[in-house]
């Protein structure tokens, strides 16, 4: 491992980057950027949730003066889909309608006024079909089918069953069986979804600026569907206010600026309102759990059965991944001998679900911590230690082959535990006030890229030149997790210089070496990697060149704070060293600007087992940890949940940025909150009802409560510098400490979320006539 | 009788006039439609593209700008409605290319992630400031609870605001 | 960019000149802090031909405290009603309705008359025009049918005010000035339940000023029932005036907003003067809350939790109130 430079570049709060542009209003978002002569794109959707495409008539349209370009299904019959395996989803309806809101037509035209007059005079034709949003409804055996070749409107059916099942059922002191609701929730990312789009007709060259975590799949989709060669796009992705999974796959509004301004021989601004930005979705699915936990009477789990239907929405997007997810992470936090897994991703008459923060795992997780508290309770155990028992000792290889290298978990259990008072505090808390305890984890970063091509899994390009700059191009999508503060200092951490010499230029294909995206939280492990890869060539380079200079053997050179001195210096001339600016011109001798190349590639062994179907999903080189209290208080009356604090520990490895991981923990934590406590998307007979910020309740500063982090270092053995990943692992525990919390508060124990003050007076209500029935029985 | 409103086709004349105002110090004229809102006239007739539009409905804060030093949600405002006023944007507050105390803070103490609402953020935080120079972390929170910010869960929010206040004014740019 | 429907924008001095021009365009609304009506014709959710912005009308924003009670003008902002001094030492719930509105930013621009004359509110009501149009529209814009209540003759959109209830339990009057002059209106009096015309208010009619006589001794508090601290309208909210002497409540006023299509005055409590607040008071309340809710699934939370939850604010608010006016009593 590269040992750290004084003072060390990694490991200290470090502002992003790209800060100052975002406090002082010059960041510039797609939205932002100059298009004076751009014309206005605007998609006309279908009010439709489920119903065959008879006509789309557009002749009107085409008619109306200031009208430039107009688009249908006729003008892209190239299915696409974030999966090779799945590409389900047209951008502009063909045939069919699946959801309420989805494209069927787009205008181009000189202004806003003329593009809303132009939807208005497209004539559809569509003939209704049975809407189904309730999985149960759309698996039906008389249910339409939404896809022609998925009978019961069954995406995926995922079976896996690993150890002895049996025997650790009936090895179990006790037994437990319950069944869980989780609604849908969505991204809420706060920038709404925009394309800036321009054809240049004479060239054949389609520039996009675009909404997007992965610019890669951007221009894949959009060279795909417009039947163009990959040569021809080029994708930026500006500053971009959020993703957290929304962003991952291509979206269909993407190819349809790109139809529209290729049609129009121009440029095209698609800008989608919040309403419509909620129409992409690719949330989290509304998930039904059903979960058994077999225990011993000290707390060691035995077995786990795990069943999950996913309401999948209309389209496939990375549906069959997040189905896989939802069973694989149910290995690789706890030590258990048996686990069996069945999932369904139902089809249904909504907008696609995608992948959210916490990939599959979320529902499951919760349930499941929610399900080991009610037993540990039921065993007389304390929460800790229910979860002490049941830890791993890395290294270790769980049964779905995943490796786990490094487990800070013990740690972050010691940390929250004394942090929370919680052995002082749990037995004293007053009536209607609890705390409650969950785990979580996550992998840093997907082994198998999605499009396996055989290049490296990250590429990081660095230049240095005449001006004794070094500028670090990377493919790598800053959402705003600042991952181009991480590849700065890296790069500053290896070459031992000054921050102010790096600038970091990012997301542009025609810049910057391909990135396999922000997804799956890999950007710190694998280009984080990458980049010490890039920053050890140039060093070597320079190292040689302050050899040459110092006339000395380059093992004896060593570099620190932009000073190049020989180890043991004999002759007195060399104790001063030399200057970055020095050696670079030194270096730069006969070769001229320099450029290298730093890639990382997760090893074969990381990649899952080939035996072992789907262990593709959920393999990683590195596992996040994270352990979290909530404490909370309800209401009597009305029934409200107001968490009070959140202490969390996060074993992220090394925490390369503190101040970012800090901040990613919290913000983590906090969209848990929000899940376990407040936001749902709802519809009723397909139509959205919460596609607004009134209605979906993302949580306000009033009511969300301070986060207090503590950050836990494993050091994993192939993390940069021991780094793992620090923003997704925290989320699932969120959602489970409340349910754990209200439970403690209450006396009942949650099944669903969010746990918004109608469930919970459900719940208590519940519990009062239980309680009343038992009284009056003898 | 022919309304001077309407046109022959039945459709309402979109009437401009004259806009004067003082916008981040500057007095200037614009020639803007009656209906436009605060928002559009910002974005597309000042060019001043740090405020965002993040909602439909005045529900996320991310447009929020100073009228006369206290907050006002762009996206719910005609731009006519601040004839005469002085409106601030986030792009007024930086002195010199200078960060004001607030922005400065939210840099250090990562108050902004993606940044998208960070604007609407910090204008709403600079109007708290100017009436309340020392505001609890309570307070800050219910200030501030307009704001939508979906990255930080708040928290450093909070601090780089708590961060500014104490931080003396005139001493911008000290680091 | 948002494209605005056209309408012709007038910028009145006086009041004179804001109702003369609401008289010349039949349609026209005024318009002042546009939290509630500008977002509402971004949606297509209205189309007037005329605004007619008061916020330069002068003297409409004044607020007066005197020994005749409280004067406060039409434009007074949520946030000058929230922070005044005056009001919050003598009608502390005003002050806690006006401040429990939406969010502060809101507040700063939302005034006291947009508040009480904001449009009511439904889950098939409040969306884009594309949503509505799909939907066939509904009773209270452009369609015949209501989604809410199946064949319904009458529109459900619910009220959502949190300053109207607490004024109407204080017995506050609205000044209203219109083409035929000027007339007051107690507040009690000012709200039809119909979701189409809930405001009490002829064509050119504007409100100007609200009146709330000195609280005489009366106790009053508003709570605001919502998943989020800030930003939600109220799934339910209660205002709540006694006035006690010695161990007898010499009276109760409760009115809701939240849980019908106007705020809502709860009768039948005149039983409960001359009582001490006990059990069985609570019972009568609640009772006579959940009677006079007319909740029904205009919102995404159940019409069954706003019934309930109203009921047990009511109870839980004037037991505090008691209790607090007994203190106030023994000092």
């Amino acid at each position: 491992m590269t040992t750290l430079v004084r003072p060390p570049r990694i490991g200290t709060k470090t502002p992003l980057v790209d800060g100052i542009e975002k406090v002082t209003g010059r960041a510039k978002f797609t939205a932002d950027l100059p298009a004076a002569d751009a014309l206005v794109g605007k998609i006309l959707r279908s009010p439709v949730a489920h119903g065959l495409l008879r006509s789309v008539d557009t002749s009107a349209a085409e008619r109306l003066p200031g009208v430039v370009a107009v688009v249908t299904g006729d003008d892209c019959a190239v299915p696409f889909g974030v999966l090779p395996i799945a590409r389900t989803e047209y951008p502009l309806a063909r045939e069919k309608v699946r959801y309420r809101g989805e494209p069927v037509a787009a205008v181009a035209a000189v202004d806003e006024e003329t593009a809303l007059e132009a939807l208005k005079l497209i004539v559809l034709e569509i003939e209704p079909l049975p809407v189904y949003v309730d999985p149960a409804k759309a698996r039906a055996a008389d249910a339409v089918l939404l896809h022609d070749n998925k009978p019961n409107n069954i995406e995926r059916a995922v079976h896996s069953a690993f150890g002895d099942l049996e025997a650790g059922l009936a090895a179990a002191d006790l037994v437990r069986k319950r069944r869980f609701s989780f609604a849908e929730v969505n991204h809420a990312h706060l920038e709404p979804n925009a394309t800036l789009a321009e054809y240049d007709p004479e060239r054949g060259w389609l520039t996009l600026h675009s909404t997007t975590q992965v610019p890669y799949y951007v221009h894949l989709t959009v060279a795909q569907c417009l039947e163009m060669d990959t040569s021809r796009v080029r994708v930026i992705k500006p500053f971009l206010g959020g993703g957290f999974g929304a962003r991952t796959e291509a979206l269909g509004f993407e190819v349809i600026a790109a139809l529209l301004a290729r049609k129009a021989g121009g440029t095209v601004r698609l800008l989608l309102s919040r309403e419509e930005t909620f129409l992409c979705h690719r949330g989290r699915p509304q998930a039904d759990i059903v979960l058994e936990l077999g225990m011993m009477r000290d707390g060691r789990l035995t077995a786990c059965v795990a069943e999950c239907t996913q309401r999948g929405g209309a389209y496939a997007g990375y549906g069959i991944i997040t189905i896989l997810y939802a069973g694989a992470l149910l290995h690789g936090l706890y030590d258990i001998p048996a686990i069996k897994y069945d999932g369904w991703r139902v089809y249904t008459n909504t907008p696609p679900c995608g992948a959210m923060r916490g990939h599959g795992t979320v529902d499951m997780r919760a349930a499941f911590e929610a399900l080991l508290d009610e037993m540990a309770e039921e065993l007389g155990l304390d929460p800790f230690e229910v979860r002490r028992r049941n830890l791993l000792t890395a290294p270790t290889t769980t049964l779905m082959a995943q490796k786990v290298m490094s487990y800070g978990l013990g740690e972050c259990l010691d940390r929250v535990e004394q942090a929370s008072g919680w052995k002082e505090r749990r037995k004293s808390m007053p009536p209607g006030r609890g705390l409650g305890l969950a785990c979580s984890h996550f992998v840093s970063g997907t082994s198998t890229p999605k499009h396996w091509t055989g290049e490296p899994h990250a590429v990081i390009n660095l230049k240095l030149d005449f001006d004794g700059g070094v500028t670090v191009l990377t493919g790598a999508s800053d959402i705003g997790q600042g991952s181009s503060t991480i590849a700065a200092q890296v790069v500053g951490e290896v070459l031992g210089c000054d921050l102010g010499r790096i600038r970091v230029v990012s997301t542009d294909s025609a810049l910057t070496p391909k990135d396999n995206g922000s997804y799956s939280s890999r950007v710190t492990f694998m280009v984080g990697n990458a980049a010490i890869a890039a920053a050890e060539t140039l060093k070597r380079i320079l190292v040689e060149a302050a050899a040459k200079k110092l006339e000395a053997a380059p093992e004896d050179i060593e570099c620190g704070d932009e000073v190049f001195r020989v180890v043991h210096a004999q002759e007195p001339g060399q104790d001063s060293g030399l200057s970055f600016g020095d050696v670079v011109r030194e270096a730069l001798i006969d070769t001229g600007t320099i450029t290298v190349k730093g890639t990382f590639t997760c090893p074969k062994e990381f990649q899952g087992d080939k035996a072992i179907r789907g262990s593709a999903i959920g393999a990683s080189m590195g596992f996040s940890y994270a352990a979290q209290v909530a404490e909370v208080s309800v209401d009597p009356v009305t029934a409200k949940v107001t968490v009070h604090k959140v202490w969390v520990a996060a074993d992220v490895g090394r925490a390369l940025n503190p101040l970012a991981v800090e901040g990613q923990v919290q913000g983590a934590v906090w969209m848990g909150l929000g899940q376990a406590l407040s936001e749902e998307t709802r519809f009723d007979d397909g139509r959205g009802l919460a596609t607004n910020l009134l209605d979906y309740r993302v949580p306000t500063m009033a009511e969300s409560p301070d986060v207090a982090v503590f950050i836990v270092e494993s050091i994993d053995p192939n993390g940069p510098f021991g780094a793992k990943e620090a923003s997704e692992g925290a989320l699932a525990g969120a959602v489970g400490a409340v349910m754990n919390a209200v439970a403690a508060a209450t006396g009942v124990r949650p099944t669903a979320t969010p746990l918004t003050p109608d469930r919970v007076a459900d719940l208590m209500d519940a519990k009062e006539r239980q309680a009343a029935a038992k009284g009056s029985t003898p | 009788m022919h309304d001077p409103n309407v046109r022959a086709s039945g459709a309402r004349v979109r009437k401009k006039s004259v806009l004067a105002l003082t916008l981040n110090g500057r007095a200037r004229e614009d020639f803007v439609a009656d209906g436009m809102l605060l928002v559009d006239y910002l974005r597309e007739v000042a060019g001043l593209t740090g405020t965002k539009q993040g909602c439909d409905g005045g529900e996320c804060g991310a447009c929020t700008v100073l009228v006369d030093d206290r907050p006002r949600l762009a996206c719910s405002t005609l731009a006519h409605q601040v004839a005469g006023r002085r409106v601030e944007t986030i792009e007024g507050l930086a002195r010199n290319g200078r960060m004001s105390r607030l922005q400065q803070m939210f840099h250090e103490k990562l108050g902004a992630q993606c940044g998208f609402c960070t604007p609407g953020m910090i204008m709403a935080a600079e109007a708290l400031l100017r009436r309340d120079p020392d505001p609890t972390p309570e307070r800050i929170r219910q200030a501030l609870a307009g704001n939508l910010c979906r990255c930080t869960g708040y928290v450093k929010i909070v601090e780089a605001v708590r961060a500014a206040a104490e931080t003396p004014v005139g001493s911008e740019g000290a680091r | 960019m948002t494209l605005m429907p056209a309408f012709r924008l007038h910028r009145p001095d006086t009041l004179a000149e804001a109702v003369a021009a609401l008289a010349e365009t039949p349609g026209g609304k005024p318009l002042a802090g546009g939290t509630d009506l500008l977002v509402n014709i971004r949606r297509g959710m209205a189309d007037p031909p005329a605004l007619v912005d008061l916020t330069n009308v002068g003297g409409l924003d004044d607020l007066v405290v005197s020994e005749a009670g409280l004067r406060l003008g039409a434009t007074v902002t949520l946030a000058h009603i929230a922070e005044d001094e005056g009001i919050r030492a003598g009608w502390p719930a005003l002050a806690a309705a006006a401040e429990a509105v939406a969010g502060p930013t809101h507040r700063e621009a939302a005034t006291l008359a947009g508040n009480l004359c904001q449009e009511t509110r439904c889950i098939f009501v409040n969306q884009s025009e594309w949503w509505r149009a799909g939907n066939g529209f509904c009773l209270k814009i452009e369609g015949d049918v209501c989604h809410v209540v199946k064949k319904s003759l009458r529109c459900y959109a619910v009220y959502a005010g949190d300053v109207a209830p607490v004024l109407m339990v204080l017995g506050a009057e609205a000044e209203i000035l219109g083409p035929a002059g000027t007339r007051r209106l107690a507040l009690a009096s000012f709200f039809h339940e119909e979701g189409r015309s809930h405001l009490a208010l002829a064509p050119g009619e504007i409100v100007t000023a609200v009146h709330v006589p000195p609280p005489n001794g009366a106790v009053a508090g508003y709570a605001k029932v919502r998943v989020r601290e800030a930003i939600d309208f109220p799934l339910a909210g209660v205002a709540v005036a006694l006035r006690r002497e010695g161990d007898r409540l010499a009276s109760v006023t409760v009115a809701l907003t939240g849980v019908a299509s106007a705020p809502v005055l709860v009768p039948g409590l005149d039983r409960l003067a001359g009582t001490t607040w006990s059990e069985d008071s609570a019972k009568t309340l609640t009772d006579a809350v959940r009677k006079s809710c007319n909740a029904v699934k205009t919102t995404v939370t159940t019409p069954n939790y706003r019934r309930r939850v109203a009921a047990a604010s009511a109870v839980r608010l004037a037991g505090d109130l008691w209790a607090a006016a007994g203190e106030g009593n023994a000092s």
